[in-house]
């Protein structure tokens, strides 16, 4: 074969030839190739090139030059390939992961004009309200996991779960804030329907299966509330109340496996060395009334603290009910270090604004009903003015008799005896106060409405529901046994004849939901404006479905007025306080308030 | 793949997107009631001019359907009993996983048969060699929650790409 067949190059057949370096074409350094030349044995397909005289002999260079760039050139992979990342979301417990509903009316395809165009214009009406991961998510699958969710609208739309009606737009919202958050400070104005949307929250992080296990802590008062509440907007969240009695409340904590469980600051305060079993345990602790641990070095706030909990949830109307503190040890539970010891104040609010959603109901009006303020002054009956008259001038002597051993307590025991006076004559029982009551009630019973009294004692309350026997009333205060008191409030709702509820501001102010009632009269004043304006939205608040009309109850040119107007200003003070400009003021009285209240000269001796 | 679709307790919505960087595929299965079960994101793939002269006019629908869409169904662990899909040209995934697929983009020419359904808010494609998927879809359409919007898990599956990119996913994956 060798010398037979040959491949030959014709020179001329090949424009690129001298570029092609061999041992007869000097390289371009001017050297000249000594590689042994190399036979290329002809293949079966080989052609002949007839034009060549001898045959081709290549070295192996020039066999790498002419398999290299840019004589050949790769056309690289053909085929296309991609790889994938993927994640798996919590399933939700097998009882919670049921289909919805079929419908007895089936879906029909004939009668739906065919539409041409997506109907931007009613979406755009609707805005989607959906969960967002918050900025310290870490994790790519737990932000992905709330990016992910439907929207909170689609869901809460009365289809998909069962709701007694369809939350506002400023609730969904709520709930999308309170939902990825492991730290969160719910802080809505009193009425606006915290209570809801922390039941929506967990209902649906139970249903999502984030969550398997939540402990609800409550004012005892309360407890039953949050029950009825439950059974309304999650009946199909299982839960229990914990037992008084000892033993059981064991079992509660460590055997229970309830998924949501209820406990009042009370009973959690006296289990407090179960909370170190490890079977302790929730993936969210939620504080209703949070302003019960604004005391930081108290037995509460310590053992609530102590909870294992993965998310810390703080729920309340008056984050700041005095002090800036108050916040600050609020966050000792909700994120404990969030805000280290000794931070300005003014530094407290970027510290802590991703972790708390405040509105109120200005915010949200147009989904609520207006309140109408109306602040009635009324003139003492004669006997009231000379009781009162004799009991503030003999007090203010006494005071003055009592040079520095004078004390706030002295003080104050005169302002008490006086506000009693302006409430009824200790003599005669007569109170222009009732008087206006009377008469106002005579019309709120006519127009078949209901109406609260707020009193700070117990004592008045028993002399306007005798004078209030014609429209019903019922009482609700201290002196009532606790397991009598939700059966009031039910008849309250349910009677017809019962049209005014008599409550104290101790037992009546907090999470009581009495949005039947369209009136509120605060027969006397209490201390502190946020008090007074929880008590007030006992009636104004979500579901509340007309104007709600406060009467507040001032006596003229007395100690009740003095105290009215500084009240006055220190709400514009609690206004501002969230914003924590500065440090604010106590909202109640101060002592040197309260011993601004009379012109006395006596002040207490200091050490 | 099974010849017989599961029981449809699961929806899968397979999201094309054209970027600078190539096409990619998000896909999203949620359970009847719209709740996400699992997410999984395709690496961008951008083909090559040779690649687009070997595989010609099936390029898109390879991409879309084959690699893309075939990928990521088949790398979850939940089957759904119904596939949406946000491009026309993936309705071909319908012959390689054995799962009805609809898209929810105008169709293109005269291929497809238009459906109308109260849970979506614009009209769905089939595929009209798929023509006899017809009265099955329509029953898993059916059983869906009627809150369910089928043009809105796409809102989702594009913000949910979005922040795997921002966290460096889409690259981990490549």
């Amino acid at each position: 074969m060798k010398g037979e067949t040959a491949i030959t190059l014709n020179d001329s057949l090949l424009p690129w030839e001298a570029a092609i370096p061999s041992p007869l074409t000097p390289l371009p350094n001017g050297e000249r190739g000594t590689e042994p030349p190399i036979d290329l044995l002809p293949t079966p397909d080989c052609l002949t090139f007839a034009r060549f005289e001898q045959p081709l002999s290549v070295n192996v260079r020039d066999s790498r030059l002419l398999t290299g760039s840019p004589w050949v050139r790769t056309l690289g992979r053909l085929d296309l390939t991609v790889s994938t990342e993927g994640w798996k979301f919590p399933a939700p417990p097998p009882e919670l992961d049921r289909p919805p509903p079929r419908f007895e009316k089936p879906v029909d395809h004939e009668a739906i004009e065919l539409p041409g165009l997506p109907d931007e214009t009613s979406a755009a009406k609707k805005k989607r309200i959906r969960t967002k991961p918050t900025a310290d998510t870490v994790l790519i699958k737990d932000r992905l996991l709330y990016l992910l969710q439907p929207p909170l609208d689609g869901i809460f739309d009365g289809r998909q779960l069962e709701l007694p009606f369809e939350p506002f737009p400023y609730q969904l919202e709520g709930i999308a804030f309170l939902m990825p958050r492991h730290s969160a400070l719910l802080a809505d104005e009193m009425g606006l329907g915290k209570t809801m949307q922390t039941i929506l929250s967990l209902r649906l992080l139970f249903h999502h299966g984030i969550i398997r296990s939540a402990l609800m802590i409550t004012p005892k008062p309360l407890v039953h509330n949050w029950a009825r509440e439950l059974k309304l907007w999650a009946p199909d969240l299982p839960f229990e109340i914990f037992p008084s009695d000892p033993e059981l409340r064991r079992s509660a904590w460590l055997v229970s496996n309830c998924p949501l469980k209820i406990i009042n600051y009370e009973a959690l305060t006296r289990d407090a060395e179960v909370l170190s079993d490890p079977r302790a345990a929730f993936d969210v602790v939620i504080l209703d009334e949070a302003q019960r641990i604004k005391n930081r070095d108290s037995k509460t706030a310590e053992v609530v603290r102590s909870v294992k909990r993965t998310r810390s949830w703080a729920l309340t109307g008056t984050p700041i009910e005095n002090h800036a503190d108050d916040l600050v040890n609020i966050f000792a539970f909700v994120d404990p270090g969030r805000i280290p010891q000794d931070t300005p104040p003014k530094r407290i609010a970027s510290l802590t604004s991703d972790s708390i959603l405040r509105r109120t109901k200005d915010d949200v009006q147009s989904d609520m009903p207006p309140k109408m303020m109306k602040d009635l002054e009324v003139e003492l009956t004669p006997a009231q003015r000379h009781a009162y008259d004799r009991a503030e001038n003999d007090g203010i002597v006494h005071l003055n008799e009592l040079g520095e051993t004078i004390t706030v307590q002295h003080v104050f025991q005169l302002v008490m005896r006086l506000k009693q006076i302006c409430n009824f004559d200790p003599l005669t029982g007569e109170s222009a106060k009732l008087e206006q009551l009377v008469t106002d009630m005579e019309e709120v019973a006519e127009s078949g409405r209901k109406a609260i009294v707020f009193s700070q004692w117990v004592e008045p309350l028993k002399i306007i529901a005798d004078a209030l026997r014609p429209h019903g009333p019922l009482e609700y205060h201290g002196r009532i046994p606790q397991k009598d008191r939700f059966p009031i409030l039910d008849q309250f709702r349910d009677d017809p004849n019962c049209h005014v509820l008599l409550m104290t501001y101790g037992t009546g102010s907090v999470g009581l939901n009495l949005q039947f009632s369209n009136y509120v009269f605060l027969f006397d004043r209490w201390w502190n404006p946020a008090v007074e304006d929880q008590a007030i939205n006992r009636a104004h608040r979500i579901g509340q479905r007309h104007p709600v009309t406060v009467t507040r109850f001032l006596t003229e040119n007395t100690i009740e007025a003095r105290i009215a107007s500084i009240l006055e200003a220190k709400r514009k003070v609690f206004n501002d306080l969230l914003a924590m400009a500065d440090k604010p003021a106590s909202l109640g009285l101060d002592e040197g308030e309260i011993f601004g209240l009379f012109d006395i000269q006596a002040r207490p001796k200091r050490g | 793949m099974p010849d017989t679709p599961p029981a449809p307790t699961a929806i899968g919505f397979l999201s094309i997107v054209q970027e600078a960087g190539g096409v990619l595929g998000g896909y999203l299965v949620t359970n009847l009631w719209g709740r996400p079960l699992e997410f999984r994101l395709s690496t961008a793939v951008q083909p090559n001019r040779v690649q687009q002269i070997l595989y010609g006019p099936t390029l898109t629908e390879y991409l879309y359907a084959d690699l893309i869409g075939k990928t990521l169904v088949e790398k979850t662990a939940t089957l759904p009993g119904l596939i949406v899909t946000d491009s026309f040209q993936a309705l071909g995934l319908r012959d390689r996983v054995g799962i009805p697929v609809l898209a929810i983009v105008p169709k293109l020419g005269d291929d497809g048969i238009e459906l109308v359904h109260a849970r979506a808010s614009v009209p769905l494609i089939l595929a009209s060699r798929h023509s006899d998927d017809q009265l099955i879809v329509i029953d898993r359409l059916d059983r869906l929650d009627p809150s369910i919007d089928l043009a809105e898990p796409f809102t989702r599956i594009r913000e949910a790409i979005a922040e795997a990119r921002k966290m460096g996913v889409s690259n981990r994956a490549a």
